[in-house]
């Protein structure tokens, strides 16, 4: 139907700032800081201030849905239990390890013997050992997905990062292309999945022509080039695009499984070595920042030390005036402290000055906002029912929808919070309903 | 360790990376007013001085005119914010809200849609109605329910209509000494014989040709089909309005025209065409249909309402007590934005589903059923009426 085809919105990358820069390891941070939060669900700690504590080794669990253990990034001694500044804009309780810089290993970790001998359901057992969840950003994990009943027949793995400044995924695929293609070949298998397809910006020349290479030896994988625009890398906006399937709620109803390529990567480092997700590469980037790069380091490490390993803010900055993004500028969180620490879904921290601000005139209602929508809402018609506390019209409207992706905002001409109307409205759907 | 400030996602916008923002697209509504408005001073203005039939200072008059409309509406808006806010007292203050609310573009409006012998103390009251009463009394500035514009055409259409015929009306000066001109527009003559015939309708002012180019009688901005089309390609390529709203308004009227025309025996193309470029048609789908307060704000509300403004129209402009059909249709139908805007962004988020399509169904129905009792019923009219001629004649 020509009035339901999402069209997105290119909008400038500015991703050069970070990419330019070589991808850098950094392994051994003095203290790292383990939430025990996990999509805000709490997580029940298995050991107490004072062990001792090896690579690898269990620190927490999640129960009930997407029940999985959480692992030490490094080795040393838990010296505490205290709260931090979390990517999810609140301070969480976490487990303080101090580092001892020996890198002592799990006895679990060691290469698999038999890694062509594995069968479906090992690999799938091997995700939920492993902790791996989605690093893309939701951070869903990603076992629940090869669990469910539908028949797969396609992997796709999002290589697309479509929020302008990011190149996480970028440098993760420049860097270790080889383990994103195993790690699909095995998620290929432990899905039953007949395709593979890594989609991918179509600017992205030499990460393609990388791959391009590669892929003689992966014969039923692909390469699907994407337009530059946002939300390319939408799950739903790529199934269409690879498939020309839909689907409601979940890929799998269109037979299709997506996975991020920092997933990905990480899935081939458990197949292969048995290590579970203790790290991933961050984006260190924005107009504040004195020289923006990435930097694969453990789960848990301070963003400050990572900034200060830059060489910090540029000079002059004032930090009252700008803002320290956790995640991509669309979809981020400000963060109020400079004392975050790196988590599973945190893919970036944006420092950047404010814009100036000025006068803005009201809503002029000019439907750009409804034009824009990847899932066809009217935000306006959804701030209104959210002003007139009509929340049978807000459910009417379909707000739950809504992803957030923040193009209405990104277009509105009047500077209206209208991303965050919708936000607010889904809030006040989910507690009427209840 | 450093604080930040606060802030929502998203983090980047258009407006602040230079992209549109409601202040260039008001500008931009602006400049495109210019072709029109020019064209209303070559017409009414240049072509008679260089006719010999008015001074050199009465041809600027209805440049003056319309600039005047203008002016006064911002002087009102001033006024009200004046009187409302007790801490707008210094003129910088003033002239910032009045930027912020783009108080130029009502005044600028009327007068484009008012004949050029308007006495200027009624343009006064159409601006006090539009601006005073039609947007700031409503709130101002996005909250108006009706368009200010029409707000204050039409209450001088209910009150001093006739005054508006006794000071010299539609004909410029020119004009006047055409004897031809039977009604004072094409429109006019239309309401006056009922009958749809090339001689009555279309003779006396020449050829269609004419009417495209503007040089018909009729109010100062709406005449010129061509100069509104100038204004409707740079306000599309500038993405100010949508194209489509037009297009569709436009083309609604031209295909029931043609079917009223096939109905009373005329099948000629001639009468949708001039159907579509005679009266305000053309002013209203471009410069009215599509502002952006008032109308719906989804694409799909877009269409819905475009398409209710063509069948009103012709509704109105057939079987009505007024010749004109445009703004009482464009006011009519600012009544049910609401309705119609809700009523869409449902389908829209939902898809058609079984909980939608009743309301798209009879959303449908509506339209359908408004289209067949206008055609139907103005076929009726005009069938009666050129039996009736012929018989006399």
């Amino acid at each position: 139907m020509i009035l339901r085809k999402a069209k997105g919105k290119h909008i400038e990358g500015k991703k050069q700032m970070s990419r330019c820069q070589p991808l850098q390891e950094y392994f051994n941070p003095p203290f790292v800081y383990l939430p025990l939060v996990h999509q805000n669900v709490v997580l029940k700690h298995v050991v107490e201030v004072g062990d001792d504590i090896k690579v690898g080794q269990t620190v927490a669990v999640r129960e009930g849905f997407g029940a999985m253990p959480f692992h030490a990034s490094v080795s040393g001694k838990v010296s505490a239990v205290k709260k931090v500044w979390h990517a999810s804009g609140k301070m969480v309780e976490a487990i303080e390890i101090e580092n001892d810089n020996l890198n002592r290993m799990d006895d679990s970790i060691k290469p698999e013997k038999n890694v062509e001998g594995l069968t479906k359901e090992q690999l799938i057992k091997k995700m939920q050992d492993a902790g791996l969840c989605g690093m893309g950003g939701a951070s869903f994990p990603t076992y629940v997905k090869y669990m469910a009943k539908c028949p797969i027949d396609t992997i796709i793995i999002n290589d697309v990062e479509c929020e302008p400044y990011l190149t996480c995924d970028c440098m993760l695929s420049l860097n270790y292309p080889e383990k994103v293609l195993k790690g699909l070949k095995y998620f290929m298998k432990a899905a039953d999945a007949t395709q593979g397809v890594i989609a991918i910006k179509n600017y992205n020349r030499n990460v393609i022509e990388m791959f391009a290479i590669l892929l003689n030896d992966y014969p039923n994988v692909r390469i699907q080039e994407m337009n530059d625009i946002y939300p390319a890398g939408w799950e739903k906006y790529i199934v269409e695009q690879v498939t020309g399937k839909t689907y409601e709620k979940l890929p799998s109803e269109a037979g299709v499984i997506v996975n991020n390529s920092a997933t990905a990567a990480a899935f081939a480092d458990m197949v292969e070595n048995n290590i579970p997700l203790i790290s991933r590469i961050i984006t260190i980037t924005g107009e504040g920042i004195q020289t923006p790069q990435n930097f694969h380091v453990p789960i848990g490490t301070k963003v400050a030390e990572l900034i200060a390993k830059t060489g910090g803010y540029i000079e002059g900055l004032d930090t009252t005036k700008s803002w320290y993004i956790a995640g991509g500028p669309m979809t981020g969180r400000a963060i109020l402290i400079d004392d975050l620490i790196v988590d599973y879904p945190l893919g970036s921290v944006i420092v950047m000055p404010m814009p100036e601000e000025k006068d803005h005139p009201e809503c002029l209602g000019c439907g750009r906002c409804a034009d824009v929508c990847p899932v066809f809402l009217t935000p306006t018609s959804i701030k209104s029912a959210y002003e007139r506390k009509d929340i049978a019209a807000i459910g009417k409207l379909n707000a739950m929808k809504c992803m957030g992706c923040g193009l209405c905002s990104y277009v509105c001409p009047s500077h209206v919070e209208i991303t965050d109307f919708v936000a607010k409205a889904k809030d006040m759907y989910r507690k009427g309903a209840k | 360790m450093a604080r930040f400030a606060g802030g929502k996602a998203p983090f980047l916008r258009s407006v602040d990376q230079g992209g549109q923002d409601t202040k260039k697209i008001m500008r931009d509504f602006l400049i495109g007013l210019i072709p029109v408005i020019l064209f209303a001073w070559y017409k009414n203005g240049i072509q008679v001085y260089i006719n010999g039939d008015c001074t050199i200072w009465e041809m600027l008059y209805p440049l003056a005119f319309i600039l005047l409309g203008g002016i006064i509406s911002m002087l009102m808006e001033g006024l009200v914010f004046v009187i409302t806010d007790k801490e707008t007292r210094s003129l910088k203050a003033i002239m910032q809200k009045i930027n912020l609310s783009f108080a130029v573009v009502p005044g600028l409006l009327i007068a484009l849609i008012l004949p050029m012998y308007t006495p200027i103390w009624v343009l006064v009251f159409g601006c006090f109605m539009g601006t005073v009463v039609g947007k700031m009394l409503f709130g101002g500035f996005g909250h108006n329910i009706f368009n200010p514009a029409l707000v204050g055409y039409l209450a001088i259409g209910f009150t001093f209509s006739g005054l508006i015929g006794n000071s010299g009306g539609y004909l410029n000066p020119s004009e006047v000494l055409v004897d031809s001109y039977a009604g004072a527009t094409p429109l006019g003559t239309l309401a006056m014989f009922k009958t749809i015939s090339w001689d009555t309708l279309v003779a006396p002012y020449g050829t269609l040709w004419n009417f495209f180019l503007g040089t018909i009688p009729g109010s100062l901005g709406e005449t010129s089909a061509l100069a509104i089309l100038v204004s409707f390609i740079w306000l599309s390529a500038r993405k100010v309005i949508k194209w489509s709203t037009p297009v569709i308004y436009v083309g609604t009227v031209f295909i029931l025209s043609w079917i009223i025309g096939i109905a009373s025996g005329d099948s000629g193309l001639w009468f949708p065409s001039y159907s579509i470029l005679s009266g305000g048609l053309m002013f209203g789908a471009v410069f009215m249909a599509t502002e952006p307060v008032t109308t719906p704000k989804n694409p799909l509300g877009k269409i819905i309402y475009a398409l209710l403004l063509g069948v009103l129209t012709v509704l109105f402009r057939m079987i009505g007590n007024y010749p004109e059909g445009v703004a009482t249709s464009l006011i009519v139908m600012n009544i049910f934005t609401i309705p119609v805007d809700q009523v869409t962004a449902e389908i829209r988020a939902n898809g058609i589903t079984k909980k939608t399509w009743v309301k798209a169904a009879v959303m449908l129905l509506i339209i359908l059923g408004i289209g067949f009792y206008a055609v139907t019923k103005s076929v009726n009219t005009y069938t009666i009426f050129v039996g009736f001629f012929g018989g006399v004649m």
